[in-house]
């Protein structure tokens, strides 16, 4: 599958320099999705004549001499619960089934602005809860490094879309490791970049404190590329970062990091962890020490009690966010009712999957008068601390390292009748959420089997450059061929 | 942790959701394994933690209250199920 890739980098420079047009390049990838997606299930919907169109615009512009931008022709395709006008975003649930967004999400007008191609959206899990792709209600995503296998969750449709070569850009939303999970697990790289850094504006919410847009890619440039294109200061996300942006990441790849101070939290290396994935991260560790990088064990006394804290503040977002899904404006209607409780209560019932209505009953119990203070309250308040321990750290290192997930990829159907063992799946992504910071996962080795292991790089608020040229020159000196 | 069927059917009624017999027994079951987990947290000293202290830099940030025009209305009621004129049908509400 190897010999038709071609980077996103490479494809806007051929595409600037004439050596073949956009539309080529975008039949060209429309008819790879047709041959592989049968198999592996990446995609909802395939916008095969609107990318045909937007790549005839690209190719015109350049035929006249008209500047373009840094995606000119690069196909991209959106996980499905980001908003595009026109097109069907359904968040993989019955409740979106139909649902025809009036309006771009602010990312998706962004790669527009850099003539990036809108080729498909990705299937997830339904509202983005799950860490297997296996609660959309309309079909499984299989791994495309071995198809009996989960692509991680809940963008696993974005992951294994770059993973199986069908386009080289997608992306992704991760509200407790929804981008770098499934990165982890089908071997690609996956950028949670700060809370507030990307504009949430069009993103259909889960958790709204904790949810951040980010892409997937083979490459750190091409992750460098896509968030140079979707960072940036919006007036329509409250959220959005008010400060100074860095201008430019691809530019400063290849920077050597010696000196770069590493930290390992000790806490990533207790019970639960995959020997095989320990082996790979510890070998990752001497690699950066040859790289010039300092590395020292540390204590992260908080980072394996995050779990509980994190579902409770992400199901309680999450049931007054989706409290909105009462089929009266959009959404899906039931058919029988008598009067409007009924008509709110039948259409949530029919439309919701298993694992949304849990966490939104988790969510509104925790929520609920005599439980608030027990729960919520002592979530935010063990956020607070985690925060803290984060930014002690951070005051002597550069970067915290660890594995992504604490387990390989597992077999389809293999974890989802015990909730408890698939949010453990998420043990030491959930945290970097939690307090906001952004963090890269990028392959690091393969298990016996011939499993793809995912590294961790986590660095401090707005800390992107650095860990994307962590990232990179780690990369650059492995070469690992998956 | 003891949560009866009682407490997750009051919750289910709060959330607008309806279950089965079976289904609200498997929710109380989850819900205690959940919250069960949740109280790992217990043996961190979580008493002295100030939420309503903020760092003084971080402030609300408010958009400025311009009114703008959706010039495609039928772009936005495109996902309504059912319209009379350019309103929104629903079932009676007031008796």
């Amino acid at each position: 599958m190897q010999s038709d890739y071609m980077s996103a980098w490479d494809i806007s420079k051929g595409i600037a320099e004439k050596k073949f047009s956009a539309v080529e390049i975008v039949e060209s990838h429309i008819k790879r999705i047709k041959e592989r997606d049968g198999e592996i299930g990446a995609f909802l919907t395939l916008c095969e004549d609107e990318a045909l169109a937007q790549a005839r615009e690209v190719d015109e512009k350049i035929s006249g001499g008209r500047p373009v931008g840094r995606l000119a022709g690069v196909p991209a395709a959106i996980k499905d619960n980001m908003c595009t006008d026109g097109i069907r975003t359904t968040c993989a649930s019955k409740m979106l089934e139909d649902f025809i967004p009036p309006y771009n999400a602010t990312v998706v007008e962004r790669l527009l602005d850099e003539d990036a191609v809108i080729i498909g959206k990705t299937n997830m899990d339904e509202f983005a809860m799950g860490s297997s792709t296996e609660n959309s209600a309309f079909r499984i995503t299989k791994n495309p490094r071995d198809i009996t296998r989960v692509p991680g969750g809940s963008s696993g449709g974005s992951a294994a879309a770059v993973a199986a070569d069908m386009v080289p850009v997608t992306l992704g939303s991760d509200t407790g490791g929804s981008i770098r999970q499934p990165a982890a697990f089908c071997g690609v790289v996956g950028l949670k970049p700060t809370y507030g850094l990307v504009s949430r504006y069009g993103l259909i919410a889960f958790g709204s404190s904790l949810d951040q847009i980010g892409p997937f890619s083979k490459t750190v440039l091409d992750s460098a590329l896509m968030l140079e294109a979707i960072q940036g200061k919006d007036e329509r996300d409250s959220t959005s970062y008010r400060g100074e942006y860095q201008k430019s990441y691809t530019d400063s790849l290849g920077k050597d990091i010696k000196g770069m101070r590493i930290a390992v939290p000790k806490e990533f290396f207790m019970d639960g962890l995959d020997d095989e994935i320990a082996a790979s991260v510890q070998e990752s560790i001497k690699c950066f020490e040859g790289l010039g990088a300092k590395v020292d064990e540390i204590s992260l006394p908080a980072a394996g009690d995050g779990l509980s804290a994190y579902y409770i503040i992400s199901s309680a977002e999450a049931s007054s966010n989706l409290a909105r899904y009462d089929g009266i404006r959009y959404g899906y209607r039931a058919k029988d009712y008598t009067n409007i409780d009924e008509l709110m209560e039948m259409s949530r019932s029919e439309a919701f999957g298993t694992e949304v209505k849990r966490r939104i009953m988790l969510g509104t119990y925790a929520l609920s008068s005599g439980y608030y203070d027990e729960y919520y309250n002592r979530a935010q308040k063990f956020r607070k601390v985690l925060k803290g321990q984060f930014e002690d750290v951070f005051r002597s290192y550069d970067l915290i390292l660890g594995p992504t997930s604490p387990v390989l990829p597992f077999k389809i159907g293999e974890r989802n009748s015990d909730p408890l063992q698939m949010y453990l799946a998420d043990v030491y992504t959930i945290i970097v959420n939690l307090v906001g910071v952004p963090a890269i996962s990028i392959p690091c080795g393969r298990s016996t089997e011939g499993l793809p292991v995912g590294l961790q790089l986590i660095g401090p608020h707005y800390g992107e450059l650095r860990i994307l040229q962590a990232a990179h020159a780690f990369e650059q000196e492995i070469k690992l061929e998956l | 942790m003891k949560i009866s069927r009682e407490d997750v059917a009051y919750i289910a009624k709060l959330a607008k959701l309806r279950f089965s017999d079976e289904e609200l027994d498997r929710l109380t079951r989850e819900f205690e394994t959940i919250l069960t987990h949740f109280h790992s947290i217990d043996r961190m000293d979580l008493e002295n933690v100030d939420l309503d202290k903020v760092p003084v830099d971080q402030q609300s940030v408010v958009r400025s209250d311009e009114k703008t025009v959706f010039e495609d209305k039928k772009k936005l009621f495109n996902n309504a199920k059912s319209m009379r004129e350019t309103y929104i049908q629903v079932p009676k509400i007031i008796e």
